[in-house]
């Protein structure tokens, strides 16, 4: 088995994990983290593509800064989210956030 | 071989994590597992020879986890999950849909032929390259990325302030 494919494994099980995490939690930080591993499994991958496919192409480092930079926003937004939800409702559980439906 | 092997090591030290994430009713430690988890993401990214990533991936994952669990603390309603509370909801359709991604994902990695695999990539080289890719052909996604942080900086702290004449 290749390095690669070891790379590709471990982001794929990741990539699961967090879908798993996202759709199964009731609450707002707990999904968050379902995000977070979501995204730590794609970010796997793209490493991998480019050492080991194009390492003359750091367009691939760069989309992983992104990533990374996605995975700071969706923290930031999401525990302002958090806070306001808490101040108004005092909880962040999400089965009682049907009132947020449109 | 040997870096199959770190990598190899890392990654099932990530998915440890991971699933521990999910598994502790204890928020603090639910916290800390994604720590550890993200941090096995940057110890594969220096296993596979990708330093600068790497080394961000961990200092970056340290401090953003730190902050998660005080504010984990601060929302959960039995943040010790001394209580036994299940916070969970419709957990078979859940796992059912994780195992389908995952399948999916496995079956793309296994069945696609990657043609050649790329030799060394000195350190040096690459941070150069990094810089170079950054402030030459994606400086504009590089700037917008600033700039969206500091737009959904304004954003969160708008959100979350308190309102006038709120109790």
């Amino acid at each position: 088995m290749t390095t690669l494919t070891v790379a590709l494994v471990v982001g794929a099980i990741l990539f699961g994990i967090g879908l798993y995490g996202v759709l199964s939690q009731t609450n707002l930080v707990m999904i968050m983290m379902g995000v977070e591993v979501m995204l730590g499994g794609a970010m796997v991958n793209l490493v991998a593509f480019w050492r080991f496919l194009h390492p003359e192409a750091y367009a691939g480092q760069m989309f992983v800064l992104i990533v990374m930079t996605v995975m700071a926003l969706e923290m930031a937004v999401g525990f302002g989210v958090g806070t306001g939800r808490f101040r108004a409702k005092g909880s962040v559980e999400m089965e009682e956030a049907q009132d947020l439906k449109g | 071989m040997l870096q199959a092997i770190f990598t190899g090591f890392f990654g099932l030290a990530a998915i440890w994590f991971a699933v521990v994430v999910f598994r502790t009713s204890s928020m603090v430690r639910s916290a800390l597992a994604l720590l550890f988890s993200q941090a096995a993401i940057g110890g594969m990214f220096l296993a596979m020879q990708t330093e600068f990533l790497g080394v961000l991936q961990i200092m970056m994952m340290a401090t953003e986890m730190a902050i998660m669990a005080i504010f984990m603390v601060m929302y959960m309603m039995d943040p010790g999950g001394l209580g036994g509370m299940d916070m969970t909801h419709q957990k078979r359709a859940s796992q059912v849909a994780g195992a389908l991604g995952a399948l999916a994902a496995l079956a793309v990695a296994f069945l696609t032929g990657w043609g050649p695999i790329a030799g060394e990539v000195r350190p040096a080289e690459q941070v150069y390259g990094l810089g170079i890719e950054i402030m030459e052909r994606s400086m504009l996604i590089f700037e917008t990325a600033g700039v969206t942080i500091l737009t959904a900086m304004i954003a969160a702290t708008a959100i979350a302030i308190k309102r006038r004449g709120s109790k």
